[in-house]
């Protein structure tokens, strides 16, 4: 706590004449930009959260339980809608990658403070549209969040104010990757070179390319739907002459990367985190950092791995089936590495290492099940079943959730300078894990019976899997409530924290906590590599 | 053929099973050996952490490794994929339409059914399209799914095997109803198959027990319609109140079964008043199961005339009562009771009009559904322009029942 009074934290010196709500609406400190994105995608979240629990709450019986199938269709659209565009895909990046990306580089801020400001306004406008949509025209968009046409040309719902604010929440995700990625080429501290870059730093590298080159292809994608909707052109419907098939094509070309700009970040989180708690060295510097790379790349060529059952032909399954396995490399290289790391570490199983371990056991079970996805002759079974629904959310909640949650616990106390309760922490964690694997582990079971996804009302013979998977999401609900209490009452009365709480060896741990506006009280030191601990150790 | 067809499903369960083996095994040594670790090298027995930052041959041989097993992986998978793709030449072909939210199958002779009926250990081929959006066509005991495209042609095939009946799930989304949007594969012995297949089609136009009037003549001389011949007509005859002369006597009885089995084989006996003794008896010549089908056609002749019946086989052929109900309920679109001559309010060219759901709307609105559209409902139905004239006439038939 050396230091505070000479020198004010980011809260108290806002870097402008504007006070009060305006010096956080207006600002272009990555940290306060950071912070709000945090806030409002957590409130997303829990909306989200809600009509999960809503959609449980209804499949819990067959027939009709809390509401009509038609509201039901509208529920499961938001669900989608608002857990990928607005709380997933902008979760790590935008709401940590901007906090801590520029203190790991050791710069006072990102390259275009303004453009950053720019992309969250973006972020909430397309949010305020998103949730316009259902209060306006006929009726709360029911496409499901894929937009597949020719049902959302069809359907007489809000879809068109749906698309169009996924199209500005497109554009707010590629203004982010631009930013990071010109601030990762031009903004690194001296010393700092690309390999004595924290590995958080290359997944939001890798994401930050994703992010530019596949959300164009989105936008594109959505504004056609649009323009058939309102103009009738006839891309994609067939009484017209086109083809619903491309509409797949040009919806996955993003879709699927879109998944790794989600996946990537939380690795990278975990990277950092593993280490720390190891008091080690990460097992394969370049390795990881490559593997991200690879997977960015490899990611953007397997999207038809979402169609093997849509009418393209065999051969194109063959090649797409193939590519998948390929990225199925990369990533069970990190989950090796990551495992390896802990080899004759000194470990001290705190919070955030305790969520890095689950978001490695879920994500494995996400992956390996994945491959059953890849693989042709299984996928046409399971596909659009229940088995999917539960893969994914394996992936996504289990992954990025989980990686989203280490890093609440690992970073946060640096930018409030408390610190929560690390034993209800654990038991959150516990609770959370017990939760997530009896909501999502009978989907797979009755997925593999033929148990379709999307589906309001059901046979009996899937009832046994939709009953205890309800269960579970009370006790996933229970864990998260617990969870989010715990940090709130952390942040805002928890024992005050010094410089360096966990010991970490990467730059953001060198400054105060919370770091003053620019970052930085004193000179950072980046002559250390990233997880390089011989003499650092933990604050108290 | 046949054990190409196990192959299909067994190839499919073959690489369920590596793969899931394999994952099984992964996930399990990373799981034991990281709380191994977590045990081993908690800081309380380990205080002093090694100094590794990796191993190259390790890092090799965890690359190299889940290269091999995934390329095995995929292999399995593309070889179940390939067995699900190549349907047998000598596959017993169904046409398959879906619609919102219904299945159509059509044979070869024209027939069509909402359930799948098939010939057991045969292998079927679907030709399938969808007249409005995406379907997708998914029977998991077979192991296969396949998207229905409106304006293209997909298909998928499987092995019938054993009697049994399985379930058939819309994958797709496809809106309000796609949960309902269910049907059966009912796979039945080639003679019951076959007797489907014609014969339900031959009753439908000409009932079985009406041939067999023809067959023995009977129609020569008792009309169906009314009419008097030589003798009575049969039509409505069962339980007719006759009179007739027996023993010389007048008396009147009702023509239940007992009465018609005997003037058929016994005419003689008991002649209705006003017809002459001339009908010859069919003891010797007609057998006592063509007699029954005749009784039972008779009997019937009544029930297979009821109005709107086969209206209603119709809408539910065609998938109507998929959005329309018959209980004046509202499931999608507006209900069929007390449809005829109903006011309705509808938006025609963007105005409102009032007017009366008379047949000439009736017929319009099944043709092109898009030019008036009931207030309070989407325009979602698709033209139904393919229905013959002869089978809407019927359909309004039936509405006309459903007062």
């Amino acid at each position: 706590m050396e230091n505070t009074n000479a020198v004010k934290s980011f809260y108290e010196d806002s870097g402008s004449s504007r006070t009060g709500i305006m010096s956080w609406l207006f600002t272009t400190d990555h940290k306060r930009i950071g912070l709000m994105y945090m806030y409002v995608l957590l409130a997303m979240f829990v909306v989200g959260v809600c009509l999960g629990l809503a959609i449980r709450l209804e499949l819990i019986a067959p027939g009709k339980t809390i509401m009509e199938a038609q509201t039901y269709n509208a529920v499961f659209t938001l669900h989608g809608v608002i857990m990928i565009f607005i709380v997933v895909i902008p979760s790590i990046p935008a709401a940590f990658g901007n906090m801590i990306l520029p203190i790991q580089l050791g710069a006072e801020d990102v390259s275009f403070p303004r453009l950053n400001l720019l992309s969250w306004w973006l972020y909430i406008t397309g949010t305020v549209m998103a949730l316009f949509s259902l209060f306006t025209g006929q009726g709360a968009p029911d496409t499901g969040w894929t937009f597949y046409v020719p049902f959302s040309e069809f359907t007489t719902t809000n879809v068109s104010v749906a698309v169009i604010a996924v199209f500005i929440l497109g554009f707010s995700s590629i203004l982010t990757g631009i930013n990071f990625i010109t601030t990762i080429h031009r903004l690194r501290a001296p010393g700092i070179t690309w390999t004595k870059m924290p590995l958080f730093a290359w997944s939001l590298y890798a994401t930050g390319w994703i992010q530019v080159l596949a959300t164009p292809v989105l936008g594109i994608t959505v504004l056609l739907i649009f323009v058939e909707r309102v103009l009738g052109v006839g891309l994609f419907d067939p009484n017209k002459g086109g083809d619903p098939i491309l509409y797949q094509h040009l919806f996955w070309i993003y879709s699927h990367p879109a998944v790794y700009i989600m996946i990537l970040p939380a690795m990278g989180v975990v990277s950092d985190i593993i280490p720390v708690f190891a008091r080690k060295n990460i097992f394969g510097y370049k390795t990881i950092a490559v593997s991200s790379l690879m997977i960015a790349f490899a990611g953007s060529l397997v999207w038809a791995h979402h169609m093997f059952t849509s009418g393209m032909s065999d051969t194109a399954v063959l090649i797409f089936s193939l590519l998948t396995f390929v990225v199925a490399i990369p990533s069970a290289i990190k989950v090796f590495n990551w495992t390896a790391t802990l080899y004759k570490g000194s470990i001290t199983l705190e919070p955030p290492l305790l969520y890095s371990l689950g978001f490695i056991f879920l994500f494995s079970v996400g992956g390996l099940t994945g491959l059953i996805l890849g693989s042709a002759g299984t996928d046409i079974h399971v596909h659009d079943t229940y088995f999917v629904v539960s893969h994914f959310h394996y992936v996504i909640f289990g992954g990025t959730g989980f990686g989203l949650f280490a890093a609440m616990h690992y970073w946060l106390p640096k930018m409030y300078g408390r610190m929560y309760n690390k034993k209800v922490a654990k038991i959150a964690f516990a609770v959370l894990f017990v939760g997530f694997n009896l909501l999502y582990m009978p989907l797979f079971v009755i997925g593999l019976q033929g148990m379709p996804r999307r589906y309001y009302d059901y046979l009996p013979q899937y009832q046994t899997g939709h009953m205890i998977s309800t269960f579970g999401s009370w006790i996933l609900a229970l864990g998260l409530i617990i969870m989010f209490v715990n940090l709130y009452k952390g942040y805002t009365k928890g024992p005050k924290i010094g410089r360096n709480p966990w010991g970490g060896s990467t730059l953001e741990w060198q400054t105060m906590s919370p770091p003053p506006l620019l970052n930085f009280d004193r000179e950072p030191d980046t002559s250390r590599r990233p997880y390089d601990f011989k003499g650092v150790t933990p604050d108290e | 053929m046949e054990n190409s067809v196990i192959d299909a499903v067994s190839k499919v369960d073959t690489a369920f099973q590596f793969i899931f083996g394999v994952s099984f095994v992964i996930l399990f040594l990373i799981t034991a050996v990281t709380i191994y670790f977590l045990f081993r090298y908690s800081s309380k027995r380990n205080p002093e952490p090694a100094d590794i930052d990796g191993n190259l041959t390790a890092e090799i041989i965890w690359t190299v490794v889940p290269i091999i097993i995934v390329g095995a992986m995929f292999w399995y998978g593309w070889t179940g994929f390939k067995a699900l793709r190549e349907a047998p030449a000598d596959s017993y072909n169904v046409k398959v339409t879906a619609r919102m939210w219904s299945w159509k199958f059509e044979y070869p002779n024209g027939k069509t059914s909402d359930k799948l009926y098939v010939p057991v250990e045969t292998p079927v081929k679907l030709d399938m399209t969808s007249v409005d959006v995406i379907h997708s066509f998914y029977v998991p005991a077979f192991r296969i799914k396949m998207d229905t495209v409106p304006g293209m042609q997909t298909y998928t095939w499987f092995m019938s095997g054993e009697p049994a009946e399985y379930d058939i799930q819309c994958a797709e989304y496809c809106g309000v109803r796609h949960s309902y949007m269910l049907s059966k594969v009912i796979v039945v012995t080639k003679d019951e198959f076959d007797k489907w297949l014609n014969g339900d089609q031959q009753a439908q136009a000409e009932p079985e027990g009406k041939a067999l009037l023809a067959k023995y003549g009977c129609a020569d001389c008792h009309s169906m319609d009314g009419s008097v011949l030589v003798g009575p007509s049969l039509k409505d005859i069962y339980n007719r109140d006759t009179v007739i002369i027996e023993n010389g006597a007048e008396k009147t009885v009702k023509a239940d079964e007992a009465y018609l089995k005997e003037a058929i084989y016994d005419p003689s006996t008991q002649i209705v008043k006003g017809y002459d003794d001339m009908m010859p008896p069919f003891k010797d010549e007609m057998p006592k199961a063509d007699l029954e089908k005749i009784i039972g056609y008779l009997k019937g002749g009544e029930k297979a005339e009821k109005p709107g019946e086969r209206g209603a086989k119709i809408a539910d052929n065609e998938g109507c009562t998929g959005c329309h109900s018959t209980d004046g309920s509202i499931i999608v679109g507006p209900s069929f009771k007390g449809l005829l001559d109903r006011p309705v309010t509808a938006l025609h060219n963007g105005k409102k009009v009032e007017l009366t759901a008379n047949i000439q709307y009736i017929i319009s609105s099944i043709k092109n559904p898009g030019e008036y559209i009931v207030e309070g409902y989407d325009e979602s139905m698709p033209p139904y322009d393919s229905l013959s004239d002869k089978d809407i006439q019927a359909l309004i038939e039936y509405f006309g029942t459903l007062r």
